[in-house]
């Protein structure tokens, strides 16, 4: 076979036809996909989640995952953090020309790797090859179908005292890729956090009441995700600088380039938020997974007039938090 | 021979006894006539004998109340009415309307005779007030200004109060806040645990306290501060220690002026201001023999001094072993002024020694006004107790306008009729404690001012947290206003100056139209537009606010910027122990990761601060300018660095020549001081070139300029800028009465918008005439 995708790979004929068979059902193990062009499931539930998610990066590959690795990961945590089993997955490949075909076995193996272990089929896909120069290296779009189980899910019901938990050390992914990419001629001995939550996640709506709600605080960081929170439901939220899960290396990174953890990526991180009274079980129950296992109560909710996040400084103001805005742009003289 | 005059007085001439005043006046030298209140001020027509009239009206003018402040005094002659005595009459509700908001003011002479006077049934007692002193706009619950809607409502006046109070002839005639020991407010002295310190003379015991090197919070007029013996070292250390504040100045309190003379070099204009009712902190140079404590302002010629303003305040001097305090404001950091009780106890824990506290409750908090005497001029850098929220007067209608302020040392801007009123300094717009204090104090003041909800005025920095909070108020129109355009305004509105004009504004930090960092700028314009004419050349900041925080960041990135491989040489040499992050920031710029980029004078500033090792990482806002300005001997005119003017789209100013010249001579061990003055000088020789450039461009352009900008607070800058465009024919004006830094901002953003808005009310009405 050939070492590069070429242009004829994505022309529907017999290079498609192979690059399909050798490196995609071999990989999926699936030949349904392929053979149709729909797949059909069989579903039983009243109601299911569908997301979609583009997957763009640099480096395709980082250490501890893939881009392959993270279009599941991230489309399946999608599903798990609205309260539903994930359990089908459809895959679309944009390919620039000249792309290493090893690479792109990698890549796959990666996804049927983490599809495997999430429990969730990548039942349909497609692929299409562009000119050199056109993309970069090879971007993938995933859909995910995830079922609601009945009397579980999130009340999205608020309360004055719900304590919000994050399920590990913020900045991990976003500090691990931009190391990886080695511009800046960083090494730090951190890895992605890129991983599927499904698994604990239902183990957490299946054994608390109280779940309020849960989320991925993916682009945008730990701050911009529980912005959103507070400002759809109209919460004040105070959470405690000394109080948040940050890895020494992923400080001092940010410290020298002038981030903020608060607004770094994570590729395998959750919020919960949850009754007072079921914050210590949560927090148990988190800890028993390996992603889980730096869970901690960041702070609580202290409000509900007004949509804002505050972030309690070991100085005992609180700094009032907003999204990140492309370019923070300097507001001190 | 009969004379009759009709005269109008402008400016604070109502709820400050001008009326009674006129009348005393009118008896004294035997006129008739009849004063009145209108909306514009005060209207009197006298008549009488010639010459007694002349007496009237330059008693009028050299003697008026202490509080009243005249702009105007309009003469014109009259009929003789023959009228038979001298009345007060009825206001009259014509003209624009002059809301007034009563203003706090230093205790007046003769109520500190009283309290001094042992026979007296005030004697020693820390509240005594009358018509012309004590606390206003700080008690105010509700207008009009009355008892009953003040702090001290809760307090009802005894028989020998109540006496003065209703007496026309008293000086405590309607003075609403009157009080004595037996009916009026009380002071109690608690130790950090909360329990009093049961006393006859808690004063008495806070000096014993005091000379022992406590640290005490003191709650006085606009807040709580954190007081400790000035001459003590010790002390001072703690204080700063506790409270987190390692370098930045503490003002301090000083028993009176023969005592500010031993200390420094004053003044007849800073001895003025310092015994004025609104009795700012003043910032005065350090004489040579001066003897306090080094570290209240370290590594600074100056020092900021007040007098005591409250009798509480003068009761705390009655040792004469115990001369100045330090008086800082007491709030934990980026909070604003703690003035509730219970807050104090809760957050001074562990930085204050004991509590001297009072049960008059303080309704709006006040921080205390710092300003100076620069090049001879009044110079603000806080406007808030003593003239906030005295209103000032435009010429345009400006109602319903609300400025909402920039991000810090920020303030709001409330615009009515032709009057507009600027809020009290609130600090800076981080925190959520700041924010509702903002919040708290902007619904009082609207609710007060009563104006419509028009048009509200932002910056246009879209990470201002003003941002968002506009959207709590439901304006009928929102503009944004460029900061730098604002600065401008507000100058060329203080001094009325009617054209376009040239606005060298030099600035910290400012959003620009162009998406990068503004804050060195020459624009030509006027309230309702403006176009930039030169800039300062751009540099990266790497890391955003980490630069401004950490001055030596920007510093190595200017260098690297300007001078490529050269640049890199020389700022690993400068910053030896920063080599590796260094070649981190040449590959964060490499790539405009996290970068923005800036032409501003603050950050120019900063550069050579840290270039110069004076200031590498900053403790407070604005440390490293503030630091090498200290250097720049004003008296002195330095020898420039070389410079360029770049002919580019806009003028550029390009100060690469300058930076390799300084870089050198600090490697080359050059004085610091001489480096810091030589520094100074290119920068007010880079903008005279850069101006004479401009205006001989614009050859029909008026040769006014206005100056404004944070950095307007450098002595050297304003001195030397004004004198070398001066020497060019060039007629300048400088910020005197509002803040040239972001605490004047909103009344800029205020003016622009009400040019912007008549601007576009002609043409609509030019376009209804058309069609
Ligand atoms: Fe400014
Ligand atoms: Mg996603
Ligand atoms: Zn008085
Ligand atoms: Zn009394």
């Amino acid at each position: 076979m050939e070492k590069y995708i070429s242009l004829a790979h994505g022309d529907g004929g017999e290079l498609s036809h192979r690059l399909i068979r050798d490196v995609f059902i071999e990989a999926f193990g699936d030949g349904n996909a392929a053979m149709f062009d729909a797949a059909s499931v069989a579903i039983s539930a009243s109601k299911i989640a569908v997301t979609t998610d583009s997957f763009v990066i640099k480096p395709i590959f980082f250490p501890e995952g893939s881009i392959g690795k993270l279009a599941v990961a991230g489309t399946v945590n999608d599903l798990a953090v609205s309260g539903a089993k994930p359990v089908y997955l459809t895959c679309g490949f944009v390919i620039e020309e000249g792309f290493p075909i090893a690479d792109l076995r990698r890549i796959v193996t990666d996804m049927a790797n983490e599809a495997r272990k999430t429990g969730v089929k990548i039942v349909a896909g497609d692929t299409k090859v562009v000119e050199r120069g056109c993309a970069d290296g090879v971007y993938i779009n995933t859909t995910g179908i995830g079922v609601y189980e009945a009397n579980i899910g999130c009340s999205l019901e608020f309360e004055e005292g719900d304590a919000i938990i994050v399920s590990g050390t913020i900045g991990d992914h976003g500090i691990a890729v931009l190391a990886a990419r080695g511009e800046l001629g960083i090494t730090v001995p951190i890895t992605s956090d890129c991983a599927s939550l499904n698994r604990m996640l239902e183990m957490v709506l299946q054994h608390t009441e109280g779940v309020r709600i849960m989320r991925d605080p993916t682009r945008g960081g730990l701050a911009t995700t529980l912005v959103e929170i507070a400002e759809d439901f109209n919460l004040t939220m105070k959470i405690n600088e000394l109080d948040l899960p940050v890895k020494k290396e992923v400080h001092g990174v940010c410290d020298l380039l002038g981030f903020d953890p608060l607004y770094i990526a994570n590729e395998g991180k959750a919020i919960i938020v949850v009754a007072a009274n079921e914050k210590d079980k949560v927090i148990d129950l988190l800890r028993e997974f390996p992603e889980g296992k730096d869970a901690v109560v960041i702070g609580s909710i202290i409000g509900k007039d007004k949509g804002q996040l505050l972030l309690e400084t070991p100085l005992g103001s609180k700094r009032l938090l907003t999204r990140l805005s492309g370019t923070m742009f300097p507001r001190i003289c | 021979m009969c004379t009759a005059v009709r005269i109008a007085v402008r400016g604070r001439v109502q709820g400050v006894g001008f009326r009674p005043f006129v009348f005393q006046l009118a008896a004294n030298y035997q006129l008739t006539g009849t004063v009145q209140n209108n909306m514009d001020g005060v209207k009197i027509h006298v008549e009488g004998a010639r010459e007694a009239v002349h007496s009237f009206l330059s008693d009028l003018k050299n003697k008026a109340p202490r509080l009243s402040k005249i702009n105007e005094i309009l003469v014109e002659e009259a009929e003789p009415e023959n009228k038979a005595e001298f009345t007060i009459i009825a206001s009259e509700r014509s003209g624009t309307s002059m809301l007034v908001i009563p203003i706090d003011s230093a205790v007046c002479e003769e109520c500190l005779a009283e309290m001094n006077e042992p026979t007296d049934f005030r004697y020693q007692y820390p509240f005594i007030n009358c018509t012309q002193c004590g606390p206003r706009y700080t008690i105010i619950e509700e207008l009009p200004y009355d008892r009953p809607y003040t702090s001290l409502k809760s307090f009802p006046m005894c028989e020998d109060c109540r006496k003065e109070y209703e007496d026309p002839t008293n000086r405590r005639h309607h003075a609403q806040p009157i009080a004595c020991p037996k009916c009026g407010p009380k002071v109690q002295l608690f130790d950090d645990d909360g329990h009093e310190i049961h006393s006859r003379i808690p004063i008495m015991d806070t000096i014993k306290l005091l000379k022992q090197g406590k640290i005490v919070a003191i709650k006085g007029l606009g807040g709580y501060h954190l007081c400790c013996d000035a001459a003590n070292e010790l002390a001072v250390t703690a204080l700063r220690k506790r409270k987190k504040r390692p370098f930045r100045p503490l003002a301090i309190m000083a028993a009176s002026l023969s005592t500010i003379e031993q200390l420094t070099e004053l003044t007849n204009d800073e001895r003025e201001l310092l015994k004025s009712p609104e009795s700012p902190i003043v910032i005065l140079k350090k004489n040579n023999h001066y003897p306090l404590a080094e570290s209240i302002a370290p590594g600074m010629n100056t020092i900021g001094v007040m007098l005591p303003y409250t009798p509480l305040h003068h009761l705390l001097f009655a040792d004469p072993e115990l001369s100045s305090l330090v008086m800082t404001s007491a709030n934990p950091s980026g909070m604003p002024i703690l003035y509730k009780d219970e807050e104090a106890c809760h957050y001074l824990k562990g930085i204050a020694d004991y509590y001297l506290v009072h049960n008059r409750e303080i309704l709006h908090p006040l921080d205390d006004s710092v300003v100076q005497i620069n090049d001879g001029k009044l110079d603000f850098l806080r406007r808030s107790r003593g003239y906030v929220p005295d209103p000032f007067t435009t010429s345009k209608d400006v109602t319903g306008i609300v400025a909402f302020g920039g991000h810090q040392k920020t303030t709001f801007t409330i615009g009515r009729n032709e009057q507009i009123f600027v809020g009290p300094h609130i600090g800076d717009l981080e925190n959520i404690e700041t924010i509702d204090h903002y919040q708290h104090e902007l619904a009082h003041l609207l609710k007060w001012i009563d104006t419509p909800k028009g048009l509200a005025v932002l910056d246009v920095h879209p990470g201002y947290h003003v941002q968002k909070l506009v959207q709590e108020y439901n304006f009928s129109e929102v503009m944004e206003v460029q900061h730098h355009h604002a600065h401008m305004a507000a100058c060329i509105d203080e001094h009325q100056i009617s054209g376009p004009a040239f606005g060298i504004i030099l600035d910290g930090t400012g959003y620009g139209l162009d998406g990068n960092i503004w804050g060195f700028e020459i624009f030509h314009g006027d309230a309702a537009g403006f176009e930039r004419l030169a800039h300062l050349h751009y540099t990266p900041l790497p890391g955003g606010e980490k630069c401004i925080r950490e001055p030596w960041r920007n510093a190595a990135a200017m260098l690297i910027s300007l001078h490529g491989e050269r640049g890199l040489e020389l700022a690993k040499a400068i910053f030896t122990d920063r080599v590796s992050e260094i070649d981190l920031l040449t590959k964060m710029m490499e790539r405009n990761l996290n970068t923005v980029h800036a032409g501003t004078c603050g950050r120019l500033f900063d550069a050579v601060s840290a270039i110069c090792g004076v200031t590498k990482v900053s403790s407070y806002d604005g440390e490293a300018a503030i630091q090498l300005a200290e250097l720049a001997d004003e008296a002195i005119s330095f020898e420039p660095y070389p410079f360029a003017l770049l002919e580019k789209e806009l003028l550029t100013l390009d100060f690469r020549a300058m930076l390799q010249g300084i870089a050198l001579d600090v490697l080359a061990g050059k004085d610091i001081s001489k480096i810091s003055g030589r520094f100074h000088e290119t920068v007010v020789q880079a903008i005279t070139s850069a101006m004479e450039k401009l205006s001989g461009k614009n050859p029909n352009a008026e040769k006014t300029i206005v100056l404004s900008g944070g950095s307007l607070h450098n002595r050297y800058l304003r001195k030397r800028i004004t004198a070398e465009l001066t020497k060019r024919n060039f007629k300048v004006f400088v910020p005197e009465n509002i803040p040239c830094n972001d605490g004047g901002l909103s009344y800029g953003q205020l003016v622009v918008a009400a040019a912007k808005r008549s601007a576009s009310q002609c043409v609509l009405e030019y376009q209804q005439k058309l069609f």
